[in-house]
């Protein structure tokens, strides 16, 4: 291709593998280099920012090192790494005045592994950059999980002073729940949920490359927290104790501002995508129930989580610019808090699980190899779990002191939540009743997952009815009922999902032998773990505390070691991902025998997933019925379904 | 309706009933049975709830068996379906073949629909009615007043001249209303045996009815987190029968500890007592905090303790503008003369 003559072509402004690349020093190429000096020109920025504005207003000190952190390391150095790395660099480029290149696929797919520590515009890319570094900080928040539960196996101080373990146990549930569990989510379903309705990729493919640049970002901000004493409020960061914690906690306040971001954008590009870009015949109905998962999923984020920014927001200002939102003194409200953070922080446990539910009805009805039991009405509970949801925050305010009569509604609305949750339990059941269960890796997870969830979901319920509640609120038994739900229910279907995936993903099968050894392993230890803490909750210990009663000694040391085979477990796990990635043996297109659109095409997929679009032609899960398929691929080739070679899942 | 085969060829009789007329409904039995007979027995036997000690732990731990009940109900349904479908539909490793296509199954779903909406309005009545009740006071209840700060308890008797006290003290068998209050961040009141809980919120007060029915010395805890000292913020709560009760208020308004003393040290005694004795150990003012210094062990100064009670810091709060200039006097009079 000679460059002189193409350049000036108006075909080569739409292909870009044509267009000659404009030869750049290295430092301003978007890449790490330049992320780097951009971070440090943009915290100088904000420095001389900040300095000069302080200087031009006579504010004593001159040099506020507060101000600076939040405003120049916290918010302006992340925009400089984000524009570095080239996040910004097409839109950048349409706004001074350059031609778009709406076929421009220079940062699509991966072809070694430096493409996956880049601004990558491929949906699958992004989907294992997002899986990867959420399980980083899955391990990252478990080791503090490790450290909490070495302190908890005696009743006195061993390890850490009162304010280390309180940082402790607070970087942790931060961790797991907004670097983990949620973007966890969000990678699975960004790999898989374009293949499912048959899209070439997600609708904004820019936006979702930012919208995994940005939780690295959150992810380190919470760590360093440790370096600035302070995020030690609990991961709900109540004022006013966050207002008076050490200056650390704007560390939290900001983390919680990226991550909250990066799902927002997220979710705008699933349902977006979902809407607008489903193969034809792919009607709502026939769509698999992980895409309905995700649906409800991504309406729940968009609605909800500007709340928890508010909040967050809040406190930072309560902090730094001295207003009275939660200082009582001065007219501040300080259960308004807990409002405004808990209508997000409620609807976020469904965002921490409808997902969840999603991967295990694939997982369920593949392995069973039967169609999803009332699939509508699967579909309607999802919805209906997603209009409840909304409407029970207070109930983790029965104690508070807020206005007296809500809490019966609260009530009401909360119990009634168990009927679409019980719907679901009940046909995943259903759906293995006469069916052809096959107990692979996946399969495990899932199921292990519905009696985990089922019984988080019953001291769900025990929490609902309000005299419980207020006997066991702020108890271990609450920290009981969030890790059987989070832990026996998130966490269990994310490794549904991983297992499930992974020969889609990589290309490679895992070593199913390990998977089960993981699966067993962790499932004892969670139940081990956590069963006692209902016990010791509902007798009298609080939680948040470093030291306790001595009549509680031995559960603890019990809990405290269970624990530890729990956080062992999770190393067979990383052996074996890393090792099959490498060398495990070549994964067929489908080796479930799925029926869903992305078993159709290559493992992995090509670059572009479909070489001709996808047509839909029946429902998802229409196993055993003759003849049946959901969707023909390239016109000549077979819809998975009666006609394709059976395979042994 | 949902589509699919379930009545298909065999007349009246889905696939599904079918399969449960072949004696699975007696397996499916048995094996409910058999969980919640363990699981019942376990819930019975096993000792794993507080004493009960007040009129309000009785109605929490009626919701308590009522909701344990439907639970464990629930939780045997579910067990017995998952273990019979686990063994009973296993399929052969060299099985290849799909399982019957049942699409979904309206009755099924309606009554899977219906029974956990029935068992929740139970518990949703049974909890406003025992909620309600244990809102409303037996009688004219007797009035503490109780602050909460970082990280100490303090109860004040209006009805008992003023009476300030760092425990809890409590006649038996009459209700008593909490009024609760914070002076910096949120705290929570909870007496496990008493059943009830209650956040003592900076900025608006909030109430609490608790019934003792029991004599005894309970742990009196802070269950929602309040920094540094927070694990340690606690106290005990005394039950004693009236006439006990009044013996004691009458000592505390001669002359131990309360607010109508007067008099250089009895007065710092108390205010030592109830604003610095939940964190600070003082042998000659009786305490035993365990968050701060040890005071006993400390040379103090007169300047030093004056600006650290001003001040704070260590993670001790400052006090000015909480304490006159006139207590942090005397306490600092007292403090530095009693412990030289």
């Amino acid at each position: 291709m000679t460059e002189t003559t193409t350049a000036h072509t108006p075909a080569a402004h739409h292909d870009a593998s044509h267009e000659p690349p404009r030869k750049r020093h290295w430092l301003l190429t978007a890449g790490w280099p330049r992320a780097i000096w951009m971070t440090f020109a943009f915290f100088g920025l904000g420095f001389l920012i900040v300095v000069g504005l302080r200087a031009l207003l006579n504010y004593e000190p001159v040099v506020d090192w507060h101000v600076i952190i939040v405003a120049a390391a916290l918010t302006l150095a992340p925009l400089g790494f984000l524009a570095g790395l080239g996040g910004f660099d097409y839109w950048a480029s349409y706004a001074i005045g350059n031609p778009t290149k709406p076929e421009d696929h220079s940062g699509h797919g991966a072809y070694s592994w430096k493409d996956y520590f880049r601004v990558n515009t491929d949906h699958k890319v992004i989907g294992i950059q997002y899986v990867a570094t959420t399980i980083f900080f899955f391990l990252a928040g478990g080791l503090l999980a490790m450290f909490v539960r070495a302190e908890l196996a005696r009743p006195q101080t061993e390890f850490f002073d009162t304010q280390t373990y309180n940082e402790l146990f607070t970087v942790h549930a931060s961790l797991m729940i907004f670097l983990f569990i949620i973007p966890a989510f969000a990678g699975l379903a960004n790999f898989v949920l374009p293949l499912m309705i048959g899209a070439p990729d997600m609708a904004f493919p820019r936006l979702n490359a930012l919208s995994y640049w940005l939780l690295p970002i959150a992810g380190v901000m919470l760590l360093s927290s440790f370096f600035f004493p302070g995020a030690g409020a609990g991961w709900t960061n109540y004022a006013t104790l966050s207002v008076d914690q050490p200056f650390g906690n704007v560390f939290f306040s900001m983390a919680v501002q990226w991550a909250g971001a990066s799902s927002i954008m997220t979710a705008l590009n699933f349902l977006v995508t979902i809407i607008t870009m489903r193969a034809p015949g792919m009607t709502f109905w026939r769509m698999p129930l992980l895409v309905w998962a995700n649906f409800t999923t991504s309406l729940l984020v968009v609605i909800a989580t500007p709340f928890i920014a508010g909040s967050q927001f809040f406190v930072l200002f309560d902090r730094i610019m001295h207003t009275n939102f939660f200082e009582p003194g001065e007219g501040g409200y300080v259960l308004g808090y807990q409002h405004i953070f808990w209508f997000y922080s409620h609807p976020a446990v469904y965002i921490m699980i409808l997902p969840g539910f999603g991967i295990v009805s694939e997982v369920i009805s593949t392995f069973s190899r039967k169609p999803i039991f009332g699939y509508r009405l699967m579909a309607l509970s999802l919805m209906a779990i997603l209009v409840l949801g909304f409407s029970v925050w207070a109930h983790h305010m029965f104690v508070s002191g807020m206005a007296a009569y809500l809490r019966v509604p609260m009530m009401v609305t909360t119990l009634l939540i168990a009927v679409p949750t019980g719907i679901k339990v009940f046909s995943w059941l259903a759906t293995l009743w006469e069916g052809k269960i096959h107990f692979r890796a996946p399969m495990l997870w899932a199921l292990g997952f519905v009696s985990m969830f089922v019984i988080g979901g019953l001291s769900g319920v025990m929490l609902g009815a309000v005299p419980i509640d207020i006997a066991v609120s702020d108890t271990y038994f609450i920290v009981a009922h969030i890790h059987y739900v989070l832990l026996g229910g998130s966490l269990f279907t994310i490794f549904a999902g991983i297992y499930y995936w992974f020969p889609k993903m990589t290309g490679r099968m895992y070593d199913e032998r390990l998977a089960k050894i993981h699966f067993w392993l962790t499932f004892v230890a969670v139940n081990a773990t956590f069963f006692p803490m209902h016990l010791i909750g509902i007798q009298g210990m609080p939680r948040r505390v470093a030291t306790y009663e001595d009549q509680f000694a031995n559960w603890n040391l019990f809990i405290s070691i269970s624990s530890f085979v729990l956080g062992a477990s999770f190393m067979i796990f990383v052996y074996n991902m890393i090792v099959s990635w490498k060398s495990g043996p070549i994964a067929p297109a489908n080796p479930w025998g799925g029926r869903t659109i992305e078993w159709l095409v290559d493992s992995p997929p090509p670059v572009f997933n479909f070489d001709e679009v996808p047509q839909v032609v029946g429902n998802p899960y229409d196993f055993g019925v003759k003849g049946a398929r959901h969707a023909i691929l390239n016109g000549d080739r077979v819809g998975a379904g009666e006609l394709e070679p059976a395979r042994t899942p | 309706m949902p589509r699919g085969s379930i009545w298909q060829g065999s007349g009246p009789f889905s696939r599904l009933d079918r399969a449960l007329r072949r004696g699975a409904v007696v397996a499916l039995i048995s094996i409910a049975l058999v969980v919640a007979a363990i699981t019942t027995s376990i819930a019975y036997f096993v000792d794993w709830l507080p004493e009960n000690a007040s009129e309000e732990r009785d109605g929490i731990d009626l919701v308590l068996w009522v909701t344990v009940g439907i639970c464990l109900f629930v939780f045997s349904v579910v067990a017995s379906v998952s273990i019979y479908a686990g063994f009973r539909f296993r399929a052969r490793p060299d099985d290849d073949s799909d399982g019957p296509p049942i699409h979904g199954h309206t009755g099924l779903e309606i009554v899977w629909t219906a029974v956990p909406t029935i068992l929740v309005t139970i518990i949703a009545v049974l909890s406003a009615i025992v909620l309600a009740e244990n809102d409303s006071a037996k009688g004219k209840p007797m009035v503490v007043e109780v602050l909460a700060q970082q990280y100490a308890w303090q109860f004040t008797y209006p009805e008992n001249g003023g009476v300030k006290a760092t425990t809890l003290y409590l006649p038996i068998d009459r209700s008593t209303k909490l009024v609760l209050s914070a002076r910096d961040v949120i705290h929570s009141f909870w007496v496990p045996e008493f059943g009830q809980k209650q956040d003592a919120v900076p900025g608006i007060v909030t109430t609490i009815i608790i019934t003792p029915t029991k004599v005894g010395n309970f742990r009196l805890i802070c269950t929602e987190l309040c920094g540094l000292g927070h694990a340690l913020m606690r106290t005990r709560a005394i039950v004693m029968p009236q006439a006990g009760f009044d013996r004691w208020v009458r000592q505390q308004r001669q002359g131990g500890g309360g607010a109508t003393t007067t008099g250089g040290e009895t007065d710092a005694k108390g205010l030592f007592a109830s604003t610095c004795g939940g964190c600070h150990t003082l042998s000659k003012a009786g305490t035993s905090g365990m968050v701060g210094p040890n005071l006993d062990d400390l040379s103090l100064n007169p300047e030093g303790v004056r600006q650290q009670i001003r001040r704070g810091g260590g993670g001790m709060p400052p006090f000015e503008g909480q304490l006159s200039d006139s207590q942090i006097d005397s306490l600092v009079q007292y403090l530095t003369g009693s412990t030289q």
